[in-house]
C-alpha cells in the first residue's frame, strides 16, 4: 500500500520531480568529482613539484676535518669529503623505487684551453629524469657508460666558442680528456657555468677512482615518503650526511594546504546552493498537494503517515539522484584529470555511498516545506481556500 | 497601469517573493565570492610560490666563467665583472615593478678565517638581509634575503646590514664548536698573507642544505671591503611575480608585430620582466632560472584551470537553485493568472506583467547578492589565503546580469506553460 502510494505520488509529478532530480544530479555529480580530486591532488601535485630538482642530498660528514670550503671539490685532492661509490651505490639500492631518481656527482676544477671550468661527472643519461626542464639544443648523452660526449652549459659554451658536435679537450694536473659536446644546457643556474661528463671520465681525470662528491636524489611520494627515504639512508649511511631539502617540502605543502582548503569550501557553497534548489522544488510540491493531503486526511490517514509518505519519496529521489550523479561524477573526474593533469586521477570507490549518503542527507534538509503538510486542515482546503 | 500592477505585487503580498529572493541572494553571494576567489587566486598562488625562492638571475653580461658549485662562486676577486649595487634602485622603476617582489646582491669572496691553526679557509658570502634601497623617484625599497630566501632558517638573528657583523653557516659552525659561537667575534681575512683581520661578531648560525652552509654571510659592505671592489656585487637573484608563459611568451620579441609586442610588454611574463631589466641596467644578463620558473608556471596554469573548473560549477549550481525557485514562485500563482485571464488579460500582459517582476526582483536580490558575497569572499579569503579577498566592481554588473538572466531563463518555461491555462479550470481549483 505504502510502497504503490510513493509509486503513484513519483510518477504524478513528474515535472516537478524532474528539477528536483536535475539538481541533485549535477550536484552530486560536481562534488564526488570535487571530492575524488581532493584525495588524489596531493600526489598530483608532488608529480608536479618533482621538477624542481633534487629533494635529497647525501654528501660527506663535515665531521670528518675536512676543509669545509673545499668538500664537494675534488681539487683539494687529499680526498676529504668525498665518499666510496660503491658504498652509497649499494645502500641506494635498498631505496630504489620507481619514486626514486638518484644521480652521484664528483665536481673537478679542471682547464679548457686554460679556462677553468668546473666538470660535474655524473651519470649524465640521467640528468633528464632529475632535471626534466633544461632546454637542450643538440642531443642528450643517452648512456652513462659513453665515455667520448659531455653536455656543456650555455655560459660555457659561449666561453669557449663551442657547438653542438665540436671538440673540448679538459685537462686537470697533466691528465687529459678529449670529448665531443653532444648538447648545450640552459637551466638558468649554475649548471649553465659547468660541463658535464659521464661519472667515469671525471674520476679518471681527477685521478680519484670510484670515488664521489654528491649524490642528488629526486625522491616522489610527498614530503612524508621523502622524509622516509631519507632517515633509511641517514641509518644505512651513518658515515655520510643525509639531508632532505625543506624548501621544495615546505613550498609544496603550503600549496597544498590552501588547494584542499577551496575545494572543500566549493563543496560545502555547492551542498548550500543543491538544497536550496530542492528546497524550491519541494515548497512548490506541497502547495500542488494540499489538497492530495486533504483528500489523504479526510480519508483518515494520519500527519505521520502522511508526512512519512512524502519524506521516503525525497529519500527515493536523493538516492537516485546520487547515484547517477556519482556515475557522472566518475565522467567528471576522468575529464578534469586529462584536461587538468594531463593524467588519470585514481578513482575511489568510497566516495560513491559517501556521495548518495550526502545528497540523501541534502534532500531530506530540502524537504522541509513538506512539513507545513501536517497542519493541513481539510475542511479550508475543500472549501478552496 | 503596468508599474502599478507590478508594484502591488509588491506591496500587497511580499511573503510570495521570499523564497525567489532568497533563492537569488544565496546563489548570487557565492556566485560573487568563488568569482572574487578565482579572480584573485592566480596571484595569491603565485605569491605562494615565491617561497620557493629567486626565479630570476642577473649576472654581467662580459663575465668570465664562473667557478661555481653549489651556488658558491670559487673565482678570485680579480677575476671577471661586475655590477655595481647603486644601479639596483632601477629595477623598482620598470614598468612591472610592482611585480619585482625582491632582490638580492651576492658577492662571494675567497677568506680566511682565524678559528685554528692553521687558519681555515672558506668562502665569504656579501648579501643583504634587510636593506633599503634607494629608488630614483625618491623612495626606498626594503629588499634582500628575507624577500627572496624566505626558507633559510637561522638560529639567533640576522646580521644588520650596517654593522660588522656576521652569520655562520651551520656545516662550518658545528666544525669548529669552541671558536665560533653565538655572540661571540670571530677574525676574518682576505688571504694567508695578508696580516689584516676584520673582527665581526657572530649573530646567528644559518641552516640552508646548500653550500652556504659551509660559509660566511656578511653584510655586502663587509664583503665588498675585504675583496677591495667597493659598489660592486657578482649576481643579483630576483623574485617577480610572473604569468605562466604562454604562445606568445616563449616568441622571440623582435618577430612580434607592434600590437603583439604593446601585449607581451605589457604582459607580466617572466621574458618582458627579464628584458625590461636589461634594458634598466645595461650590461647584464638576465636569465630565468628554469627549474624554478617552469615549475611554478606550468602548476599555476593547471591549478587555474582547476580553480575555473570548480568556479563554473558553483555558477551552474547557483544558476540552478535560481531558476528552480523562479518557476516556483509562477506555478504557485497560477490562481492570479486565471483572474487575469478571466478578466480579459492577454497572454503577452500576463507574461510582461510577471517578467517584470523577475527583473525587479533579480536587481534587488542580485545587489543583496553581491552585497552578501563580498563579505563571503572575504571570509573565504581570510581562511584560504590568510588575507581577505578584495572587492571587485567589475563583478557588481556581472553578478546582476547573472542574476536576470536566470530568473526570466528560469521563468520563461512555467509561464509558456501558463499560456495554455484555462481560466475556468483554475478558478474552479482543478
Amino acid at each position: 500500500m505504502f510502497g504503490r502510494l510513493l509509486l503513484q505520488l513519483l510518477r504524478g509529478s513528474r515535472g516537478r520531480l524532474a528539477v528536483a532530480l536535475i539538481a541533485i544530479v549535477s550536484g552530486a555529480a560536481v562534488i564526488s568529482a570535487l571530492l575524488n580530486l581532493d584525495l588524489d591532488v596531493g600526489s598530483k601535485l608532488t608529480q608536479e613539484f618533482r621538477t624542481l630538482g633534487a629533494n635529497v642530498v647525501i654528501a660527506p660528514s663535515q665531521s670528518q676535518g675536512s676543509s669545509p670550503a673545499k668538500t664537494n671539490v675534488a681539487a683539494s685532492l687529499s680526498a676529504p669529503g668525498l665518499m666510496d661509490e660503491n658504498l652509497v651505490l649499494q645502500q641506494m639500492k635498498s631505496v630504489k623505487t620507481a619514486q626514486v631518481v638518484a644521480a652521484p656527482y664528483l665536481y673537478v676544477i679542471a682547464r679548457a684551453d686554460k679556462t677553468p671550468v668546473v666538470v660535474a661527472g655524473t651519470w649524465v643519461d640521467e640528468t633528464q629524469r632529475l632535471s626534466p626542464t633544461w632546454k637542450i639544443e643538440g642531443n642528450r648523452v643517452e648512456s652513462r657508460d659513453d665515455q667520448a660526449h659531455a653536455l656543456v652549459g650555455r655560459n660555457v659554451a659561449r666561453e669557449l666558442h663551442l657547438a653542438p658536435s665540436s671538440e673540448i679537450a679538459l685537462d686537470y694536473l697533466g691528465r687529459t680528456a678529449k670529448l665531443t659536446v653532444a648538447g648545450i644546457v640552459d637551466s638558468g643556474g649554475a649548471e649553465d657555468n659547468q660541463v658535464f661528463v659521464n661519472l667515469v671520465v671525471a674520476q679518471q681525470l681527477s685521478n680519484l677512482d670510484r670515488q664521489i662528491g654528491l649524490v642528488q636524489m629526486n625522491v616522489g611520494g610527498g614530503s612524508k615518503n621523502v622524509a622516509d627515504v631519507a632517515a633509511k639512508l641517514a641509518a644505512a649511511l651513518p658515515d655520510y650526511d643525509v639531508h632532505p631539502i625543506r624548501q621544495v617540502a615546505a613550498a609544496e605543502g603550503a600549496l597544498l594546504a590552501r588547494l584542499r582548503l577551496l575545494i572543500f569550501s566549493m563543496v560545502a557553497l555547492i551542498l548550500v546552493l543543491t538544497s536550496l534548489c530542492v528546497l524550491a522544488t519541494m515548497a512548490a510540491l506541497a502547495i500542488e498537494r494540499r489538497e492530495d493531503v486533504g483528500l489523504m486526511k479526510a480519508l483518515g490517514g494520519s500527519i505521520s503517515r502522511v508526512v512519512g509518505l512524502f519524506l521516503a519519496e525525497v529519500g527515493v529521489l536523493g538516492a537516485v539522484g546520487g547515484t547517477i550523479g556519482s556515475i557522472v561524477g566518475m565522467v567528471l573526474t576522468r575529464w578534469m584529470g586529462h584536461r587538468v593533469f594531463e593524467a588519470t586521477i585514481s578513482m575511489r570507490w568510497e566516495i560513491i555511498p559517501l556521495t548518495i549518503a550526502l545528497m540523501i542527507a541534502v534532500a531530506l534538509a530540502g524537504a522541509s516545506p513538506l512539513r507545513m503538510l501536517g497542519n493541513v486542515k481539510p475542511a479550508v482546503i475543500f472549501r478552496g481556500e | 497601469m503596468f508599474a502599478r500592477l507590478v508594484g502591488e505585487s509588491f506591496v500587497r503580498n511580499p511573503r510570495r517573493k521570499i523564497l525567489t529572493a532568497a533563492a537569488l541572494v544565496v546563489g548570487m553571494a557565492v556566485a560573487t565570492a568563488t568569482l572574487t576567489i578565482a579572480l584573485d587566486a592566480g596571484d595569491r598562488l603565485a605569491r605562494e610560490f615565491r617561497s620557493l625562492g629567486a626565479n630570476l638571475l642577473v649576472r654581467p653580461q662580459s663575465d668570465t666563467l664562473p667557478v661555481e658549485i653549489g651556488g658558491v662562486d670559487y673565482r678570485p676577486v680579480d677575476e671577471g665583472a661586475y655590477l655595481q649595487d647603486a644601479d639596483l634602485g632601477k629595477l623598482k622603476m620598470i614598468f612591472w615593478r610592482h611585480n619585482i617582489l625582491g632582490f638580492t646582491p651576492f658577492l662571494d669572496v675567497p677568506a680566511i678565517l682565524d678559528v685554528s691553526e692553521p687558519p681555515v679557509a672558506t668562502t665569504v658570502i656579501g648579501t643583504w638581509y634587510e636593506h633599503d634601497v634607494p629608488v630614483p623617484d625618491g623612495t626606498h625599497f626594503r629588499t634582500g634575503l628575507k624577500a627572496t630566501h624566505p626558507s633559510w632558517k637561522v638560529t639567533g638573528k640576522w646580521f644588520a646590514d650596517d654593522a660588522k657583523e656576521c652569520v655562520v653557516g651551520a656545516d662550518l659552525a658545528a666544525a669548529h664548536p669552541d671558536a665560533i659561537q653565538v655572540g661571540k667575534p670571530i677574525e676574518i681575512g682576505s688571504s694567508i698573507v695578508s696580516q689584516v683581520r676584520t673582527p665581526l661578531l657572530v649573530t646567528g648560525i644559518v641552516s640552508t642544505g646548500g653550500a652556504e652552509d659551509q660559509s660566511v654571510l656578511v653584510p655586502l659592505s663587509v664583503a665588498q671591503e675585504l675583496s677591495n671592489h667597493p659598489g660592486q656585487f657578482r649576481q643579483l637573484f630576483l623574485s617577480a611575480l610572473t604569468k605562466p608563459a604562454d604562445a606568445l611568451s616563449i616568441r622571440d620579441p623582435q618577430s612580434l608585430t607592434p600590437t603583439e609586442y604593446d601585449r607581451w610588454f605589457c604582459s607580466p611574463y617572466i621574458s618582458s620582466i627579464s628584458y625590461q631589466i636589461g634594458q634598466a641596467i645595461p650590461g647584464v644578463d638576465v636569465h630565468a632560472i628554469r627549474r624554478v620558473a617552469d615549475t611554478e608556471g606550468r602548476i599555476l596554469s593547471r591549478i587555474s584551470t582547476l580553480l575555473w573548473i570548480v568556479t563554473l560549477a558553483a555558477l551552474g549550481a547557483a544558476a540552478l537553485a535560481v531558476a528552480a525557485t523562479s518557476a516556483t514562485t509562477v506555478l504557485e500563482r497560477r490562481a492570479e493568472v486565471g483572474v487575469m485571464k478571466a478578466l480579459g488579460a492577454r497572454n503577452m500582459i500576463v507574461g510582461g506583467i510577471f517578467l517584470a517582476e523577475q527583473l525587479l526582483l533579480a536587481v534587488v536580490g542580485g545587489a543583496a547578492g553581491y552585497l552578501l558575497g563580498i563579505l563571503l569572499a572575504r571570509a573565504l579569503g581570510q581562511s584560504v589565503f590568510g588575507v581577505p579577498g578584495s572587492p571587485r566592481m567589475i563583478l557588481f554588473p556581472v553578478v546582476l546580469g547573472l542574476a536576470a538572466l536566470v530568473a526570466i531563463l528560469g521563468s520563461l518555461f512555467p509561464l509558456h506553460r501558463a499560456a495554455h491555462f484555462e481560466p475556468a479550470a483554475i478558478l474552479r481549483g482543478e
